[in-house]
């Protein structure tokens, strides 16, 4: 595998729901890569198909869900056209993923070394005693103090950030080329999610690791990723540079969003709203998924969807109108924009 | 001062020494909410220890102001909350309502006039709203309450009037609160804690199930209504971006206590109590740019069962000294309105 081509290549995909209340169309044309040992974010709001890209990678969707189109490249490889077997030697040991609900990721009735142990030397050629000594070096890198004797402990008597904690050593035990993270933060209190944000910035530095970092907190995005993609309604609106997007927004939809967080360093009275609701995917808005919420939609917004515009190698944009919209600011304002919020 | 809206079906006035300009709209005492913790055996069971929910909370609350409550999950937010609406018991101190003593004995009129006026918006907009009940008869209920000889007429057409205040329209009324999504029924909660015109709504985490663009819808709406209504709130929620978009004032709560309690400003630029430093220092900014300097804390928050002796901060302060776990620190006014629970306050 060459330097330059990516880790990871997701090339329009799509991935449905069959429900009795019609099909959801949850992934519509997805395409993103990820390049080894860069930490990538996937952001947007609840519903947006987050979690069921982390899925549709690892092909763990539940039954009444399937890719129907498109390519996943993994190494090289069509992770789609693989057998059950070849991908259970994927999961895991290539792509680990720690799942959004801290609470069900662990199984409650077993101590936490034998459900360590047990993937460990499912997938490392060592011994009982040697899988006990990477868990423990693990817990160990992750800060879990005392690790030699708590790994004997069941996971509820663990605090939440504990728990967080254990589960990325666990997934970074098998030596994964890449981690999807699923919200690993957002159940934790802010001081412990800062430990937690420490932790994973350390070993994803230490261990060159690729990372999807799933999130809808535009915070954790900014200080984690190098790299992002916005997604809308099931579908990419927007990638960058982190710094390019968050300091530069060409979607109306990213601005919007960005517009609508209270801050931290602006003082503000009224915020910027997107009217109505996330949208749903069974019949979703057809045209830009966009357009029944955006103040810039047009007739074509909701007739013809937009194709990505690419404005950079690794820049792009989905909207018919981005380069009508009055959003780019100079460098000098822009500058002086973030100085602003820095002295506040 | 009765409240004029309601004037002929509510006659009694509890209030009539309050004076809006020198008193607070609440104030609570040293107050405590102790939860015993038993053991039980065949006969008996007795009380073994007790989870210090609040454990000497001392706050007040300006007429017409926000004041947020900001601390990390189980610090005893939403039970300080529940217990100045008087849906629960103290265990020990006062909450005083426009100058009157909510728990001292009074009659069943008395007591619904002051819960008329208190009201509170729960956390979770999925599970707050009986799921069985069309969104007419859930806004309604407080005026079945409060106002059984209100004529039904007069119940419809003020339920359709704050309907619409709150953004939602006619047609909603006949509707159940699975059709609504979790911004809407949000709007429905609101609806119902201020159709009957309380005097101050607690909001408990109003916005933390939201998604951030509907956050903001509800933001907005809030401040709108404050202003119309001319309500004092107190807002709770753990996002301090919210706390202090929304506030006048913030009060921090660590371990059941309020370690500082200042005018927003003073508290995000002169912070003074050092776990209010670590709070401010770990939030990630949503601006690539901003490299923070962040003060990492040891640990976990210790549980209120056995909280520490002393500064209940002081297993995890980086300025603790010896004093700070053999004494604790009382909740001082170190400059004009800005009061820090601290040995060593930042200044
Ligand atoms: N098993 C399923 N059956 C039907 N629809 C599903 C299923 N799983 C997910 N969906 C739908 O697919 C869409 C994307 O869901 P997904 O879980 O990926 O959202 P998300 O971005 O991870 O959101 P959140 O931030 O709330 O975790 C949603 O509209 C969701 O309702
Ligand atoms: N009815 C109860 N019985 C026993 N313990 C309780 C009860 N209600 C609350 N507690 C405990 O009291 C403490 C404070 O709880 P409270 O719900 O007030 O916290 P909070 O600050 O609102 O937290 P969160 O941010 O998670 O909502 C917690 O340890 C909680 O488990
Ligand atoms: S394509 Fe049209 S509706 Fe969609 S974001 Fe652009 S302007 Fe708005
Ligand atoms: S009283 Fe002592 S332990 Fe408590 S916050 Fe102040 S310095 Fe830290
Ligand atoms: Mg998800
Ligand atoms: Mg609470």
């Amino acid at each position: 595998m060459s330097e330059k081509k990516p880790l990871l290549e997701i090339q329009d995909i799509y991935t449905q729901f069959f429900t009795e209340s019609g099909v959801v169309e949850a992934l519509d044309g997805v395409s993103f890569d990820v390049t080894a040992g860069e930490p990538v974010g996937i952001v947007g709001e609840s519903g947006c198909g987050k979690t069921v890209t982390g899925h549709s990678i690892l092909r763990i969707l539940p039954k009444n869900g399937k890719t129907i189109k498109g390519k996943i490249i993994y190494k090289g490889i069509n992770l789609l056209n693989l057998t059950h077997n070849q991908m259970r030697s994927i999961r895991g040991k290539e792509i680990a993923m720690i799942f959004q609900d801290p609470m069900t990721s662990l199984n409650p009735i077993f101590r936490v070394d034998d459900q360590m142990t047990e993937v460990i030397s499912l997938h490392r050629k060592v011994n009982k005693k040697e899988a006990l000594d990477i868990a423990i070096e693990m817990l160990e890198s992750v800060g879990l103090s005392d690790a030699e004797k708590r790994i004997h402990d069941y996971p509820h008597q663990f605090s939440g950030g504990m728990r967080q904690r254990i589960l990325i050593a666990r997934a970074l035990a098998l030596q994964p080329s890449l981690l999807i993270a699923d919200e690993p933060t957002t159940a934790l209190d802010v001081t412990i999610q800062a430990q937690v944000l420490e932790i994973i910035k350390e070993m994803q530095k230490k261990l060159g690791l690729a990372m999807m970092l799933i999130t809808h907190n535009l915070g954790v995005v900014a200080e984690i990723t190098k790299r992002v993609h916005i997604f809308y309604g099931g579908r990419v609106v927007e990638s960058g540079p982190t710094e390019d997007v968050f300091i530069n927004p060409q979607h109306p939809y990213t601005r919007a969003l960005f517009d609508s967080i209270p801050s931290i360093e602006k003082d503000k009275t009224r915020l910027e709203t997107i009217p109505g609701n996330v949208p749903r995917l069974i019949n979703p808005p057809k045209g830009c998924r966009f357009h029944p919420r955006c103040k810039y939609a047009t007739e074509i917004c909701s007739r013809e969807r937009p194709e990505d515009v690419w404005l950079g190698p690794k820049r792009r944009v989905a909207c018919h109108h981005y380069e009508e919209l009055d959003l780019d600011v100079d460098e000098e304002t822009m500058r002086e924009r973030v100085k602003i919020k820095e002295e506040v | 001062m009765a409240s004029s809206v309601f004037e002929e079906y509510e006659t009694i006035d509890l209030f009539a020494s309050w004076d809006s300009k020198k008193q607070p709209v609440i104030q609570l005492n040293n107050l405590k909410k102790w939860f015993p913790v038993s053991q039980q055996s065949l006969l008996f069971s007795k009380v073994i220890s007790n989870i210090k929910a609040v454990d000497g909370v001392q706050l007040f609350i300006n007429k017409g102001e926000t004041l947020g409550l900001v601390g990390e999950s189980g610090c005893g937010k939403s039970t300080t909350a529940r217990v100045t609406v008087k849906l629960e018991e103290p265990t020990e101190g006062s909450v005083y309502f426009k100058g009157v003593d909510i728990f001292q004995p009074m009659t069943k009129e008395e007591e619904l006039v002051i819960k008329r006026q208190l009201q509170m918006v729960f956390q979770d907009p999925y599970s707050s709203l009986n799921p069985r009940k069309m969104v007419l008869d859930i806004i309604k209920e407080p005026f079945d309450i409060h106002f059984p000889d209100m004529l039904y007429e007069e119940k419809e057409s003020r339920v359709l009037e704050i309907l619409a205040k709150v953004g939602l329209e006619d047609y909603h009324a006949l509707r159940y609160p699975h059709e609504f999504s979790g911004g809407q029924r949000q709007r429905i909660g609101i609806a119902r804690a201020l159709a009957i015109h309380p005097e101050v709504v607690l909001l408990d985490e109003p916005v933390s199930a939201l998604d951030v663009s509907v956050q903001a819808q509800i933001l907005n709406l809030l401040h709108d209504l404050q202003k119309e209504l001319n309500l004092t709130f107190m807002f709770i929620a753990h996002d301090l971006s919210v706390i202090k978009h929304v506030s006048d004032r913030v009060a921090v709560m660590y371990l059941g206590k309020i370690m500082e309690l200042s005018p927003t400003g003073d508290l995000f630029r002169k912070t003074a109590h050092p776990y209010t430093v670590s709070l401010l220092s770990a939030i990630p900014r949503p601006d690539p740019r901003i490299k923070m300097d962040r003060i990492l804390l040891e640990g976990d928050v210790p549980s209120p069962i056995d909280p520490p002796p002393g500064c209940p901060f002081n297993p995890r302060c980086w300025k603790a000294q010896e004093i700070c776990s053999q004494k604790s620190p009382t909740l001082d006014e170190i400059r004009p309105n800005h009061y820090c629970a601290c040995f060593f306050p930042e200044i």
